[in-house]
């Protein structure tokens, strides 16, 4: 009588197979395809470790102030957001920051060219952002062009129109009321909190309400998720690509107004830093090419950037350390949710 | 009905339309400043022409292996090949010829990295270059934060004249030369059926991994050239000036007629890009267009540009953007 077979041996690759059927596994991916779990998880992670690591980090002064940074940052990568939810991509915003920054110093300032009352120069602004952002959208949908390389050529000309008009003297200051607002000290109705982040969270809630509540939204995310087919099932694809382009702008345009007051000037290189930034905020957030994600991604992303940017000053990293980091930091962040299916999945 | 004309050639060429503006720039180019095409002058012209369009080259292998594989750390693996050639190796007695090798190798292995990220690690390729993108400008800013100048050497040649010839020619030519070669080789059919459908491609039988990690690496070895290119025209390290190539890289790949999705395009119509922006910008110049309006100029332009080439281009209509 010869003893029963031996079970057969797993293949290799069962060390990886168990990890996937493991039942905590499961949970994590399960929560995660519901919402954005790993991101709230390393913003918690995160401020635990920066109150350990770094003193006075939970201080109301101090998360105050990381609160007013991702705000900027947030705000900024909110054009963005959309941008790439429809398929696109948006490297004019540092383009359109310098030029609401400087528009607002010069046209509605003291010290500019005029000084238009502050609804007249928000007009002009508005108007001038959303009408250059939606020619771009424009462009890029009936032209078939990428967005990456017609967003840079109406940087070029946002910028370049902004050096030939100011000649690069931009000696206008920011309304005073503007610099009062945008500060990480000032009130809201009395109640101290920053103004801008209650700003901002309005935003967050009208951007969130219009992606997930409205036709537009849907229109929006059918157009992202397969262009061809939204425009077969009636939706105005072109409307779709020329709006979010114009309000790309418009965002990038208004976060430059508020940068103006809070920096108390208005330079050519303002919105520089909020290129790379603002697309890690997107990013880390988990909002993908093509219709994965959502605004409120993008403000957990800005909130985990700001974070993880107070920390390594409080450690006192130099600037190249701190690239450095946040390099790694990303790729270990969107390791957890951010990659492709695999290939032989897709077949 | 004509089954051939000038159209369907624009259309099976996806490299004619940045030909066309680029013989049209040349010829405006010459009629607006003749010493342009002095034989003083070319060398020069090229060897600025040269970091550039091979920037532009590096840019376009990841592209065509698709999956919108925009490689945007073209310009900080320049940068970083332009610092260790003037920081590491001519400062330790490396400078001569056999820092080619090394620089080429370190070039192949950075953009093999990044393929490797895209591929088996499963990143979006935006995603996973833009974290190289930091890593490495950190790196470069650490390791030269303020301009270091070089001591003079062999690559001053590179820049001007070898023999009767513009060195800026070897190293533009280099990469084409090694595109040719590849052309005969199962390789460059692979890499073409990957960027037009990978599903498709796996499906029968070719190893997709591979074929993007070569593409990335091919994409390091190009910047790589481009370090050097970069080097022997400013003789200087200096951690900014290579990053500013990533973007006007990726425009003059596009207007060369390659898609960001992939599987269409090629070499010769990034290098053909590149001369399209590159004329145009010293066009504008030699029409003493004042420097306040150049950069709008140069947008409009450059908008209007491919607009007329998407027209022209444009297969039947359908409904949808792309």
């Amino acid at each position: 009588v010869s003893a029963p077979a031996a079970a057969p041996t797993p293949p290799a690759a069962s060390r990886v197979d168990a990890l996937r059927t493991h039942p905590a596994y499961r949970f994590v991916t399960g929560l995660q395809r519901r919402g954005p779990f790993l991101q709230l998880l390393a913003l918690v992670l995160l401020f635990v470790y920066g109150t350990s690591a770094i003193p006075s980090f939970d201080t109301k002064f101090n998360i105050y102030s990381m609160l007013f940074l991702a705000s900027l940052l947030g705000l900024a990568a909110a054009g963005q957001t959309l941008v790439i939810l429809v398929g696109g991509i948006d490297f004019s915003i540092p383009a359109w920051i310098a030029a609401g920054a400087t528009m607002t110093v010069q046209l509605t300032g003291t010290n500019g060219f005029h000084e238009w009352p502050f609804a007249v120069g928000l007009a002009v602004i508005i108007v001038t952002a959303l009408v250059m952002g939606g020619l771009a959208g424009w462009i890029c949908h009936d032209f078939r062009l990428p967005a990456l390389i017609v967003t840079l050529g109406m940087a070029a000309i946002v910028s370049g129109g902004i050096l030939a008009w100011t000649g690069g003297f931009i000696d206008g200051q920011p309304p005073v009321w503007l610099t009062k607002l945008v500060s990480p000290n000032a009130h809201t109705f009395g109640w101290g909190f920053p103004p801008l982040v209650v700003i901002w969270a309005a935003v967050a809630l009208v951007i969130g309400f219009a992606l997930h509540r409205t036709i537009a939204g849907r229109w929006l995310y059918s157009t992202g998720s397969n262009p061809r087919a939204a425009a077969l099932a009636l939706v105005p694809t072109r409307r779709v690509w020329i709006g979010t382009f114009a309000l790309s702008a418009m965002l990038g345009a208004l976060v430059g107004m508020l940068l103006s007051g809070f920096a108390g000037a208005g330079t050519t290189a303002i919105g520089d830093p909020y290129l790379w930034n603002s697309l890690g905020a997107v990013i880390i957030g988990g909002t993908a090419f093509g219709a994965r994600g959502d605004y409120f991604r993008t403000v957990l992303g800005a909130l985990i950037l700001t974070e993880l940017t107070q920390i390594m000053t409080g450690k006192g990293y130099s600037l190249a350390d701190q690239e450095i980091l946040l390099g790694i930091v990303i790729l270990v962040v969107v390791a957890g949710y951010g990659r492709d299916r695999r290939l032989r999945d897709r077949v | 009905v004509r089954s051939f004309g000038a159209r369907q050639f624009l259309r099976t060429n996806s490299y004619a339309f940045a030909l066309l503006l680029t013989v049209v720039l040349l010829v405006a180019n010459i009629i607006a400043l003749p010493e342009f095409v002095s034989w003083d002058n070319i060398p020069g012209d090229l060897a600025v022409f040269a970091p550039f369009a091979l920037a532009a080259m590096a840019s376009t292998p990841s592209i065509l292996s698709g999956g919108g594989g925009l490689d945007i750390s073209v310009g900080p693996i320049i940068a970083l090949i332009n610092i260790v050639f003037v920081v590491d190796l001519m400062g330790h007695g490396l400078g001569g010829w056999e820092a080619v090798p090394i620089l080429l190798v370190l070039g192949t292995a950075l953009g093999a990295v990044n393929g490797f990220f895209v591929t088996v690690l499963r990143y979006q390729p935006v995603i996973a270059t833009l974290c190289a993108f930091l890593i490495i400008s950190g790196f470069n800013l650490k390791h030269a934060g303020s301009p270091v100048s070089a001591p003079h050497n062999w690559t001053a040649d590179l820049a001007e004249k070898v023999g009767p010839v513009p060195g800026a020619l070897f190293t533009i030519l280099a990469p084409v030369l090694f595109w040719i070669l590849l052309k005969r080789t199962a390789y460059y059919r692979t890499l073409y059926a990957v960027g037009g459908n990978d599903a498709t491609a796996f499906s029968s039988g070719v190893n997709v991994y591979a074929t993007r990690i070569i593409a990335y690496a091919l994409g390091g070895l190009f910047a790589a050239v481009a370090g050097i290119a970069l080097t022997a025209l400013t003789h200087n390290a200096d951690a900014n000036l290579g990053a500013q190539y990533t973007l006007i890289a990726l425009g003059a790949v596009a207007i060369g007629g390659t898609p960001i999705g992939g599987g269409r395009g090629g070499l010769v119509g990034s290098i053909l890009g590149a001369a399209t922006i590159y004329l145009l910008q010293n066009l504008l110049a030699a029409l003493h267009v004042n420097v306040k309006w150049l950069f709008v100029v140069y947008g409009i332009l450059l908008l209007l540009g491919l607009m007329i080439g998407a027209r022209l281009v444009a297969p039947p209509r359908t409904r949808g953007a792309t």
